[in-house]
């Protein structure tokens, strides 16, 4: 084991050093939103507890977030290329704000879920199954 | 493990050390790559945990990072705003919310193996997708690298009044008419003002009552219990050292 | 005080007032009285009345027409010598009609004809239809015989009416029929139809005195069918009786085969000559005139020959048809000078024997029609079964009036009867009475007896006119009239008492029953023509007497034909015999049935009285008083112009004479036929008195030593038998036939049809229910399953549902990043 996490740091080692003195462009920033993303929704598809969703659904919202500051930043861009600006910045900012406030609803509904089955089992809420 | 871990850490460092010189680090791009790192970890950590205390940290964790990287972009006050509300409000929430319901038999629920395959071939799906259109715009790989002044919390504190004092990004035209949030600003307020209310009734005191349905055989619960005697219980069940 | 508008006046009101008695009872029978009782006096008042106006309109015409001794040979010569004008205006006395038959006369007066009034009226009351040349119309045709017929018939007619009411009182409350056996084996128990007899009674006479009045033939026929209606009513009387029922049915559709030959009579003269009226009418006239449309007899008899027989100029033309049209074509534009040409050749046709068939189809068409109505042979058949009837309806209808209603229509038809067709008239008649009289003799039902001399007196009657008798015809008519009506009155009155109608169970009742016996026996004299020859008789002497001299006056002139002689001779015989054999059977000697004796008693006053004054009637009928009134000069005031004189013709049986009447009145003729009527009776009358009186031959023993004629003549002479085999088999044959093919081809086609149709239907819903419906069920079912497996989607599972979403937007952008790849390269 020991071994074999050496070697593949080793193994690694130019990969990564090709990141340490390139620049990061937006290409990144979208990348890491979409793990945050993709994380997210599979979190949201695979968690049964209620409060799991959520949290997937907070991942979902941030990688999101991201992408939208990525693309508002004038750092990360290429010579000439277009720009959110302060759009992308605001953007963000509002959904922050909506995310809070549809956490505090979810909260509410999961409490309420809890309060009347005892179980905050997604699974068994399944009372409008066709 | 532990010990794995202690000798592998610094002989990464050596390597990195050896293979590039110091003078020519991009610390702007080794931070992000920190940060990007450690959302990015924390994030599939989330996914992965079967835990949801543990769950609830690592999102912490994540959307910490996430705050770091909004600073490396230039966003400032995103990042602090991200901080403040998204990590210190929202996550708070969801971590009382999970000491609320946290129970012994609903701390790890497992799903089934088949669901899991499932999703992660549909993550998979999408992630290649995403990653693929992240990489198809010229572009987005090579920033100008350019001295540009990032923009304050001035202007975005004008632009919810409604006057745009920021320079036109790049890209659009000087004489474009650039709208104000001032509107958006008024309708988040109520929003949030809405929510509050509601929230506050949804999640009220009610009269003590049996619950409708109790899954006896997937919770392993014995007879039928209230909400309140629940959540007594599995607070109790968390502060005794809680999970597996 | 003129005859002319008076007497259709007088004898309209008097053809009407039983028509008046039909409505009221029709329409209030039940209600006259306690179960209709009054609806007798009703009816009886109304033919009451109708023979005081007959007597008034008599004594009317007798004032206009005083009733003298006709001078035979005078009146010869004036045939002879008289200028066409004056008898041509004297024979028809053109009268225009409006309803009460007012107009003006022309009289032609003539200084050297004693009578200056005519000696007829005709005229129209209502024209009915008018189209072409044929005019039907309701009118009158009045002359003596016209006046006598009336008093006549509304004479007997009252007599039986007031028979009848008492006669009839069975039918004033319930009936039970013993006759009539229910299919549970009881007898019929009805309630009582008195109104109903009255009512058809009347409707009888005013159909007998429309036949009588009638001035044309259209009117004849019309009322000839409905005398034969009410016949049929009064027959089927007692219709729950099968016997009676098909004894109506039979005399119904025996009378119509009759009728056949009568309309064929009919059609053969108004196609050739375009009128069925017997005297000349006065149409108004289309140039401003009146226009005289000359009627049958001065047709047949124009005034120009000096009314001697000829075929008239429109049966010539008809019968020479092709001749005409090639000359109106010849002489096409010029239609009068066409008509000129044909009124020039009309004479040498006429010579040449055209429309001769025509006349003589005419005359023997309309006596078809005489046949039937006066039970001819071969069609006498219905007239004995017509005995079901009550016996007032026998009476009235199948003695006096309506078989006689044939006779009566010869004789006033009888200017247009060629020789040839008289031929043929005597010849049935004479076949008739021989066959009827020979059946009567051994028949044992009194009514039978009766109803068979009917038909053989009808014979003589027949025979008479067609040896060329015509007065004597008509006396023995009226005679017969008489004396037959009060024959079967008393023999209602017998049955009445005895409650049967079997001769051999009678006998003796002359003790019980003094007036019905006294009665019955003057009529039987009458019949037999009883008298003191030379001196005086019963009615039924003289008329029997005018009828065999003539037959002996015919038999002189055609001594081939002297058959009929003989066969009048010895019918003579042969009616006194029966007759009396009736008479001795029913009232002489010792009673064979005691039940029967027992209970026989005399008939009510109501029921006797008629018989009394027919009895009298009988008696004085023939007589013919000092001043000349009498019945036989009466009837010489009718005699039709032209058959005074001798007729003689040769067509199709040779060369026939009808001598004149009045030629049979003097000499040795009628010395000879007195002699023979009277021998002939006496000896009748002995037979039978021998055989039933004195029991010197005994019945019974002829009957074993002649079997067969026996038996042949007690089955009718198989006549119902044959008419069974020849015409009824084959109906009934036929008629199964047409039902059965009804039933087995049209019903099968049409079963078969609503066979297939059904099929058709059971096709169509099946491919409604299968197809359509299914197609829609399977629709709807389609749409549930879907819904129903789509439901499985929905599990309500927010993990699946998250999973949706993603998949769909992986695959939504995959698709749209290949569909649209060029639209994103940019």
């Amino acid at each position: 084991m020991n071994t074999l996490a050496t070697g593949l740091s080793f193994a690694a080692t130019p990969l990564v050093a090709g990141l340490f003195d390139a620049p990061v462009g937006v290409a990144h920033y979208l990348v890491v939103g979409a793990i945050l993303f993709t994380s997210g929704v599979v979190c949201m598809a695979l968690k049964r507890n209620a409060l799991g969703v959520l949290m997937g659904i907070e991942l979902v919202l941030n990688g999101a977030n991201v992408n939208f500051v990525a693309f508002s930043s004038p750092y990360l861009r290429g010579e000439g290329a277009a720009s959110l600006g302060l759009d992308g910045q605001l953007i963000a900012l509002f959904v922050i704000l909506l995310a809070a406030a549809e956490a505090a609803v979810a909260l509410a509904i999961t409490l309420n879920f809890y309060n009347n089955h005892a179980t905050v089992d997604i699974d068994r809420a399944d009372d409008l199954k066709g | 493990m532990m010990s794995s871990g202690v000798i592998l850490l610094p002989g990464l460092v050596a390597a990195v050390a050896t293979a590039v010189p110091l003078a020519v680090v991009n610390w702007h791009s080794v931070l992000f790559l920190l940060f990007a790192a450690v959302a990015c970890a924390c994030a599939v950590a989330v996914v992965l945990a079967d835990n949801v205390v543990r769950m609830a940290f690592y999102l912490v964790l994540s959307l910490a990072s996430t705050a770091g990287l909004f600073f490396l972009a230039g966003a400032e006050f995103v990042g602090a705003m991200q901080l403040m509300i998204y990590v210190g409000g929202t996550l708070v929430l969801l971590v009382f919310g999970v000491m609320l319901t946290a129970q012994a038999p609903f701390v790890a629920i497992k799903t089934s193996a088949g669901d899991r395959v499932l999703a992660g071939m549909v993550g998979a799906a999408l992630l290649a997708v995403l990653l693929q259109a992240a990489f198809r715009v010229e572009s987005w790989r090579r920033p100008a690298m350019a001295a540009v002044a990032a923009p304050a919390a001035t202007p975005i504190g004008m632009a919810l009044l409604g006057v745009r004092v920021d320079e036109p990004a790049a890209g659009v035209p000087a004489a474009a008419v650039r709208s104000g949030y001032l509107l958006p600003f008024e309708i988040v307020s109520v929003h949030l003002l809405v929510v509050l209310v509601g929230a506050a009734y949804l999640a009220r005191a009610k009269r003590r009552r049996t619950p409708r349905s109790i899954d006896v055989a997937a919770s392993s619960v014995g007879p039928v219990v209230t909400a309140r005697e629940a959540a007594r219980s599995s607070a109790s069940a968390l502060v005794s050292g809680g999970g597996r | 005080m003129d005859p002319a508008s008076q007497l259709p006046t007088l004898l309209g009101l008097a053809w009407l007032a039983p028509l008046v008695s039909f409505v009221a009872i029709l329409f209030f029978g039940p209600r006259m009285g306690h179960h209709g009782r009054n609806a007798a006096w009703v009816a009886t008042a109304a033919i009451v009345t109708s023979l005081l106006l007959s007597l008034a309109a008599f004594g009317i015409w007798l004032a206009a027409h005083p009733v003298t001794a006709v001078a035979h040979g005078s009146h010869a010569a004036e045939v002879d010598g008289h200028a066409a004008d004056t008898h041509a205006a004297e024979a028809a006395r053109v009268d225009h009609g409006d309803h009460d038959g007012h107009a003006s006369p022309s009289d032609h007066h003539d200084g050297h004809h004693a009578a200056t009034v005519p000696a007829a009226y005709a005229g129209d009351w209502y024209t009915l239809y008018e189209g072409g040349s044929l005019r039907l119309s309701i009118g009158w045709y009045i002359d003596a015989l016209t006046v006598l017929m009336f008093v006549v018939v509304t004479f007997i007619a009252t007599c039986i009416h007031i028979y009848a009411s008492g006669y009839m009182h069975d039918e004033l409350h319930d009936v039970t029929d013993h006759e009539v056996h229910l299919a549970d084996g009881s007898h019929l128990h009805r309630p009582g139809r008195f109104p109903r007899f009255f009512q058809a009674l009347s409707l009888f006479c005013f159909s007998m005195l429309g036949i009588v009045i009638a001035g044309n033939l259209a009117m004849v026929f019309i009322f000839w069918e409905l005398v034969g209606i009410c016949s049929w009513f009064l027959i089927g009387f007692y219709f729950e009786r099968k016997s009676a029922s098909t004894a109506a049915n039979k005399a119904f559709i025996v009378n119509r085969v009759g009728d056949f030959g009568m309309l064929i009579g009919l059609m053969a003269l108004w196609g050739a000559l375009g009128t069925l009226h017997f005297a000349d009418s006065t149409a108004a006239g289309v140039d401003g005139h009146a226009a005289v449309q000359p009627g049958l007899f001065s047709l047949v008899r124009p005034a120009e020959s000096g009314h001697a027989l000829q075929v008239p100029d429109g049966m010539v033309k008809f019968a020479n048809a092709s001749e005409v049209g090639r000359i109106t074509t010849e002489y096409a534009g010029r239609p009068a000078d066409g008509a000129a040409e044909v009124a020039a050749r009309v004479r040498d046709w006429r010579a040449q024997g055209y429309g001769r068939w025509l006349l003589f189809i005419a005359g023997v068409g309309i006596f078809c029609g005489c046949v039937g109505k006066s039970a001819q042979f071969p069609l006498f058949v219905w007239l004995p079964d017509a005995m079901e009837g009550p016996t007032p309806v026998s009476a009235l209808v199948h003695s006096a009036t309506m078989v006689a209603a044939g006779v009566y229509l010869v004789g006033r038809f009888y200017p247009v009867l060629t020789p040839d067709v008289l031929l043929v008239i005597a010849v049935i008649g004479g076949i008739t009475l021989f066959i009827a009289a020979t059946i009567a003799l051994v028949a044992n039902d009194i009514k039978r007896v009766l109803a068979y001399s009917t038909v053989s007196q009808l014979g003589y009657m027949m025979l008479a006119l067609g040896v060329g008798g015509w007065s004597a015809g008509l006396f023995h008519l009226v005679t017969h009239a008489f004396f037959k009506s009060l024959l079967f009155l008393c023999s209602g009155s017998v049955i009445h008492a005895c409650h049967t109608n079997d001769m051999r169970k009678m006998g003796g009742l002359a003790r019980v029953m003094p007036w019905t016996a006294g009665t019955m026996l003057v009529g039987c004299l009458a019949i037999i023509g009883a008298g003191i020859p030379f001196v005086i008789g019963l009615s039924g002497y003289y008329s029997k007497d005018a009828i065999l001299a003539q037959a002996l006056s015919y038999s002189q002139a055609n001594p081939s034909w002297s058959i009929l002689y003989y066969a009048v001779a010895g019918g003579a015989f042969l009616t006194a015999f029966y007759m009396f054999r009736l008479w001795f059977m029913t009232f002489a000697g010792t009673p064979r049935d005691h039940h029967v004796a027992d209970h026989a008693h005399e008939s009510p006053n109501v029921m006797v009285a008629p018989l009394v004054a027919l009895a009298v009637l009988a008696i004085v009928a023939g007589w013919t008083l000092p001043g000349g009134f009498g019945l036989a000069n009466l009837l010489e005031q009718a005699r039709p112009i032209g058959t005074e004189a001798t007729t003689s013709d040769t067509f199709l049986f040779g060369t026939l004479t009808v001598p004149a009447e009045h030629l049979s009145h003097e000499g040795a003729i009628h010395v000879t036929a007195t002699l023979t009527a009277f021998t002939t009776a006496a000896a009748g009358v002995l037979l039978a008195a021998a055989m039933y009186l004195w029991r010197i031959i005994s019945p019974a023993t002829v009957a074993a030593v002649f079997r067969p004629l026996y038996s042949f003549l007690a089955n009718r002479w198989y006549f119902d038998e044959l008419y069974n085999a020849i015409f009824v088999r084959p109906v009934f044959a036929v008629a199964s036939l047409a039902s059965g093919t009804d039933r087995g081809v049209i019903d099968r086609f049409i079963e078969g049809v609503a066979w297939s149709a059904r099929q058709l239907a059971g096709f169509d819903a099946w491919i409604d229910r299968t197809l359509v419906d299914g197609l829609v069920n399977a629709t709807a079912s389609a749409t549930w399953h879907a819904g129903l497996e789509l439901k499985k989607l929905q599990t309500g599972r927010l993990r699946q549902y998250v999973m949706f979403i993603v998949v769909g937007t992986v695959a939504l952008f995959v698709l749209a990043s290949m569909l649209f790849r060029a639209a994103l390269a940019g």
